[in-house]
C-alpha cells in the first residue's frame, strides 16, 4: 500500500480517507435484485460523484443464458428508476462497456476456468496485472461452490501487488456450525484481511455517526456506563409482510436469524463498546466482538423462557388495509413454528454494563417501519421534586433514529411556564434531512468503496460472525430442539407485538419507548 | 426540492423580504416563525455574503435560496456603499424554504442589510449582532478585500470563502490571506474558489495516474500543459502549483506563462498555461511522456470531464463529473466538502513561486 502511494503522489491528501483502487469486480448471482437495485447503482453512483476509480470493470456472473447487451439493458433500465443520483446517459455510457456479462453454472468448473481466462486477457490488453473483487450475492446453497471454484481456478491468489478480495452476502450461515463450515471455506480461499462479510446496516450514515456521537463529544462517554444509564433499548420494526414472495426465505430463518443475529447485534456492539485504541479495522472490530462475546447467554429452555419472546402476527389491519396472520401469508408453512416478532432481553457481563439490560425487539407486520437506538438514563433522585405536582417525570432518554428520519433526539425535562411548579418532557431533536440537504450515499456505496480501499471496519470479522451465531444459536436450540420449548405468542398485525413482550419490560417496572 | 416556498413573507420588488427596523430585526424573525407552525427552522452555519457591489444583494439572496436546499444556515447579506454620501443602513428579512425529501418544510432565516456611507467598524458591528451564537461563521467575500477586511471582522470568522480569480492583485490578495491565518494563529480556514474549481480535474489525476502504465510513465513525464479561460489564470496556476508539489519538481525558470521544472531524478520538464477564452474555465490538463499521454479535458457547458490515457497506442477513454461554473455552485461544493482545506494551504508556496 504504502509502495503504491509513493508512486502516484496524486492521490495525496485529496480525500480523508483510503483511497479505492482500480479494479474488476465480479457479481455472481448478476441476474438477481441485489445486483440490479443495489450494486451496479451503488458503482453507477459512485462514478458519479468522482469517487470511482477509471477502469473499474464489472462482470455479471449467473446461470442465465444472456448476453452482454441483455444484461446491460436490464441494469440500465433499473438503474433509471432507482439510481440515487438519477440517470446521466454520458457517465451510463462511459460506464456500460465496462460491464459484461458471464454465462456459467455456479458448479461448473470450466465456467471459473473461462472467467480467469477473461480477467487475464482484460489484464493482458491493459498491459497490467489488476486488483480482483468477487461478490458473492448469489443465494447462500452456492456460497461453497463458488469459493472452492474460485480456488481451483487460481483467482483468489494475490498476484504481484495486486489484491484479489471477496465480499459475501447474508446470510453467513444458518447457524454457529453452518457459519464457521463456511469461514473455513472462505478462508480456505481468500486470507481473512481480503475478506469482507457484508452487512449494510453497518453502511448506513447513522450507524457510522454511532461513534462519532459517542467519541467525539465529550457529554456523552462520561455517562455511558452503569451508573447513568437504567438500560438501552434497540427496536427494528417493518409494517411489511411477506410481499412479493419473501415468505419462502423468511419462514426458513425467522426474525431472530435473520436480522438479530447480525444486524441489531451490530447495532448492539456499536452502542456497548469500549473506545477502540485506533479507527483501524482490527481496533473497531476487537472491540465489538469483545461486546458480542461478554452476551450472557440464554442457553436453556427456561432462561430463554424468562428473556426471549417470540411471536407470529395474527391478521390485523395496518394504514386501513386488511392484511393476512403469518401462517397465511404467500409461501408461508400454515403450521410454521418461525418466529416473525422477536423481543429479548441482553445482557452484557461487563464492567461498565453489569446490570443494564439491552432491550432487542424487531418484527414484521409493525405499525410502522423504524429503526432506532433508545438510550434511557436513570431518573434523578427524587428528593426535590417528588411534591411536585405530578412528581418527578420521567428520565431521560437519548434517540438514535437509523431509518427512516435519520437522527439523534433528546428527552429532557423542562418546567412548564406558570406559578407552579410543574414539569414536561420537551425533546430537542436533530434531523440530517433538516441539516444536511444532501442526500448521504446508499450503505452499499460506501461498503463498495470501503472495500476498494481495503478498509474493512464496516464489514463483520469472523469472530464476530461466530460469536454472534453462538449467541442465536443456544435460543434457536431451546425453540426447537428443547422437550419443552417457550411458546410462540401472537399479537394482530398493526400492533406492537404481543403482549408478553411488553411483560417482560413492565415486571421490571420498564415499557417499551412509543415510536 | 426545486422549489423555494417564501413562508408568511411578502417579498419585496426586490427579493430581499420585508424591510424591517435594525433595532426590531430578532422580534420580526420570531413572528416569522410564530406565523408557521409547519415549518423547520434550521441552521448549521451562519452563513454571510458581503459585497461592496450594493447591486448584487438581490442576487445573492437567489444564491442563498439555491445554497439553503442543501445548507440549512442564518444567511446574513451585506452590502456597502461606501460611496453614498450620508451613513443609513437599510434591514429586510425573509425565510428561504425547502421541501425535505418531498416531504418537511425546512427553512432557512435571511437578514439582509445595505449599508451607506463611510463609518469604519459598522461592517463588524453589524456582523457581531446578528450571528447565531455556537454556530461558525462561513464568510465569503466577494471581489476584492477592502480595507473593511481588518482583524476586528476576520477574528469572528472561521471559514472564509473568497474567489481569488477577481482579483486584480493576485499578490496583495493572497498577502492579506496569509496575514490573516498568521492573525488568527492558523485558525480560520481559508477556502479559495478558484481551488475548488480544479477539484475533479485533482480527483481525476490522481485516478488516471492509478493505472500501472500511468504510474510507470510518471517519472518520463516531460510536459504538461493546462488550458484555461485568461480570467481563471488563479485557478490554472494553483492547478499546476498542485502537480508541481505533489511530483516534487523545482521550478528552474518562469517565463511568462511557461516554465521549466526539474524532477527529483534531474528530469526536465516543460508546463505551460495556454488561454483559449471559448472553452471551459479550466478546459484541459494534458501529461506527456514518450510511451504515455493522459488527458483531461471538458468543453465549454459540459458537466462531464473526458479522461484518456493512452500507452502504446492503445487509448482507454472515462468519463467523469466536472467542476461547477458558477461561484454559488462551488461554494456549496465547499460547504458539502468541509474539512481544513490543508492541501491547499501546502500547495500556496508553490504557487506563489509560479505567479
Amino acid at each position: 500500500m504504502a509502495e503504491r502511494s509513493v508512486s502516484n503522489p496524486f492521490r495525496e491528501d485529496l480525500v480523508s480517507r483510503n483511497r479505492p483502487d482500480a479494479c474488476t469486480v465480479v457479481i455472481f448471482g448478476a441476474t438477481g435484485d441485489l445486483t440490479h437495485r443495489k450494486l451496479v447503482p451503488a458503482l453507477y453512483n459512485l462514478a458519479v460523484d468522482g469517487e470511482l476509480p477509471p477502469g473499474v470493470q464489472i462482470i455479471g456472473f449467473a446461470r442465465r443464458d444472456w448476453t452482454d447487451e441483455f444484461f446491460r439493458e436490464g441494469l440500465e433500465k433499473l438503474n433509471r428508476k432507482v439510481s440515487r443520483t438519477g440517470h446521466d446517459e454520458e457517465l451510463w455510457n462511459s460506464l456500460a462497456p465496462n460491464i459484461s456479462y458471464h454465462q456459467s453454472e455456479f458448479q461448473d468448473e470450466d465456467g471459473y476456468a473461462s472467467l480467469a481466462a477473461k480477467l487475464d486477457a482484460a489484464d493482458e490488453e491493459r498491459g497490467a496485472k489488476g486488483n480482483r473483487l468477487f461478490y458473492i450475492a448469489s443465494a447462500p446453497e452456492y456460497f461453497d461452490d463458488i469459493l472452492l471454484h474460485l480456488k481451483k481456478a487460481g483467482l483468489s491468489e494475490e498476484r504481484e501487488g495486486c489484491w484479489s478480495r471477496v465480499i459475501v452476502e447474508k446470510p453467513f450461515g444458518t447457524t454457529l456450525a453452518t457459519a464457521q463450515h463456511l469461514n473455513q471455506v472462505v478462508n480456505g480461499t481468500f486470507e481473512e484481511k481480503d475478506t469482507y462479510r457484508i452487512d449494510h446496516y453497518l453502511g448506513k450514515e447513522t450507524a457510522q455517526n454511532i461513534m462519532v456521537l459517542r467519541f467525539a463529544n465529550a457529554i456523552f462517554e462520561p455517562l455511558w456506563n452503569k451508573q447513568y444509564i437504567d438500560h438501552i433499548q434497540i427496536t427494528c420494526a417493518e409494517h411489511l409482510g411477506m410481499e412479493g414472495g419473501r415468505g419462502a426465505y423468511y419462514d426458513g430463518a425467522g426474525a431472530l436469524r435473520d436480522m438479530v443475529q447480525n444486524h441489531l447485534l451490530q447495532l448492539l456492539s456499536l452502542v456497548a463498546m469500549e473506545p477502540p485504541t485506533d479507527l483501524s479495522a482490527d481496533g473497531v472490530r476487537d472491540e465489538k466482538v469483545k461486546v458480542i462475546r461478554s452476551l450472557r447467554q440464554w442457553d436453556t429452555p427456561e432462561l430463554v423462557k424468562e428473556n426471549v419472546v417470540r411471536a407470529q402476527y395474527l391478521s390485523g389491519n395496518i394504514n386501513g388495509n386488511e392484511v393476512p396472520g403469518y401462517r397465511e401469508e404467500d409461501r408461508v408453512n400454515p403450521e410454521s413454528e418461525t418466529e416473525a416478532y422477536v423481543a429479548l432481553r441482553c445482557m452484557i457481563d461487563t464492567w461498565r454494563w453489569s446490570g443494564v439490560p439491552f432491550y432487542v425487539r424487531v418484527g414484521k407486520r409493525l405499525p410502522k417501519k423504524a429503526t432506532e437506538i433508545s438510550v434511557h438514563f436513570k431518573e434523578t433522585p427524587s428528593v426535590l421534586f417528588n411534591a411536585a405536582p405530578g412528581g418527578v417525570p420521567d428520565g431521560n432518554v437519548l434517540v438514535i433514529r437509523i431509518q427512516p428520519d435519520e437522527g439523534i433526539s433528546l428527552r429532557m425535562n423542562s418546567k412548564l411556564p406558570g406559578t407552579s411548579l410543574r414539569m414536561e418532557p420537551v425533546k430537542m431533536d436533530f434531523h440530517y434531512a433538516s441539516s444536511f440537504g444532501k442526500s448521504s450515499p446508499e450503505a452499499y456505496e460506501r461498503l463498495l468503496l470501503d472495500c476498494m480501499a481495503g478498509d474493512a471496519t464496516l464489514f463483520a470479522r469472523r469472530d464476530e460472525v461466530e460469536e454472534a451465531w453462538r449467541f442465536v444459536d443456544n435460543i434457536e436450540r431451546a425453540w426447537h430442539e428443547s422437550e419443552n420449548p417457550p411458546p410462540m405468542a401472537e399479537f394482530p398485525a398493526g400492533g406492537w407485538g404481543p403482549t408478553e413482550a411488553d411483560e417482560m419490560l413492565s415486571g421490571e417496572g420498564r415499557k417499551w419507548r412509543r415510536l | 426540492m426545486e422549489e423555494a416556498l417564501a413562508m408568511g413573507v411578502e417579498l419585496s420588488s426586490a427579493g430581499l423580504g420585508r424591510a424591517v427596523e435594525v433595532a426590531a430585526i430578532d422580534g420580526e424573525l420570531k413572528k416569522l416563525w410564530e406565523a408557521d407552525d409547519a415549518s423547520t427552522n434550521a441552521s448549521l452555519m451562519n452563513f454571510l455574503i458581503y459585497t461592496e457591489d450594493p447591486s448584487q444583494l438581490t442576487a445573492n439572496s437567489e444564491t442563498i435560496l439555491s445554497l439553503t436546499q442543501e445548507n440549512a444556515c442564518r444567511a446574513l447579506l451585506i452590502a456597502m456603499d461606501r460611496e453614498a454620501p450620508e451613513p443609513s443602513i437599510e434591514a429586510y428579512i425573509t425565510a428561504h424554504c425547502h421541501l425535505a425529501h418531498g416531504k418537511k418544510s425546512i427553512c432557512s432565516e435571511q437578514v439582509s442589510f445595505l449599508l451607506k456611507g463611510k463609518s469604519l467598524g459598522r461592517l463588524r458591528n453589524t456582523v457581531f449582532a446578528h450571528l447565531n451564537s455556537d454556530l461558525p461563521l462561513v464568510f465569503w467575500w466577494q471581489n476584492e478585500l477592502s480595507d473593511l477586511f481588518e482583524e476586528g471582522l476576520y477574528r469572528l470568522v472561521d471559514r472564509l470563502i473568497f474567489d481569488s480569480s477577481t482579483w486584480a492583485d493576485p499578490t496583495a490578495g493572497f498577502e492579506r490571506i496569509v496575514a490573516a491565518r498568521e492573525d488568527t494563529g492558523q485558525s480560520m480556514i481559508t477556502q479559495d474558489l478558484s481551488w475548488t474549481r480544479s477539484y475533479f480535474f485533482r480527483l481525476a489525476t490522481a485516478g488516471l495516474f492509478d493505472d500501472p502504465a500511468a504510474k510507470k510513465s510518471f517519472s518520463a513525464i516531460n510536459k504538461v500543459k493546462i488550458v484555461a479561460q485568461k480570467e481563471q489564470r488563479t485557478a490554472a496556476l494553483l492547478l499546476l502549483a498542485w502537480v508541481v508539489e505533489l511530483s516534487g519538481w523545482k521550478l528552474l525558470l518562469k517565463n511568462g506563462d511557461s516554465f521549466e521544472l526539474s524532477s527529483a531524478e534531474g528530469n526536465l520538464i516543460e508546463a505551460s498555461i495556454e488561454w483559449n477564452e471559448d472553452g471551459a474555465p479550466l478546459s484541459e490538463l494534458s501529461f506527456f511522456s514518450p510511451d504515455c499521454e493522459i488527458k483531461i479535458t471538458r468543453e465549454r457547458g459540459n458537466p462531464h470531464l473526458c479522461q484518456s490515457l493512452c500507452t502504446d497506442g492503445h487509448c482507454l477513454y472515462f468519463s467523469g463529473p466536472a467542476d461547477a461554473d458558477a461561484p454559488a455552485d462551488l461554494v456549496a461544493s465547499q460547504l458539502s466538502r468541509g474539512g481544513k482545506n490543508s492541501l491547499f494551504l501546502r500547495v500556496l508556496p508553490q504557487f506563489f513561486e509560479l505567479l
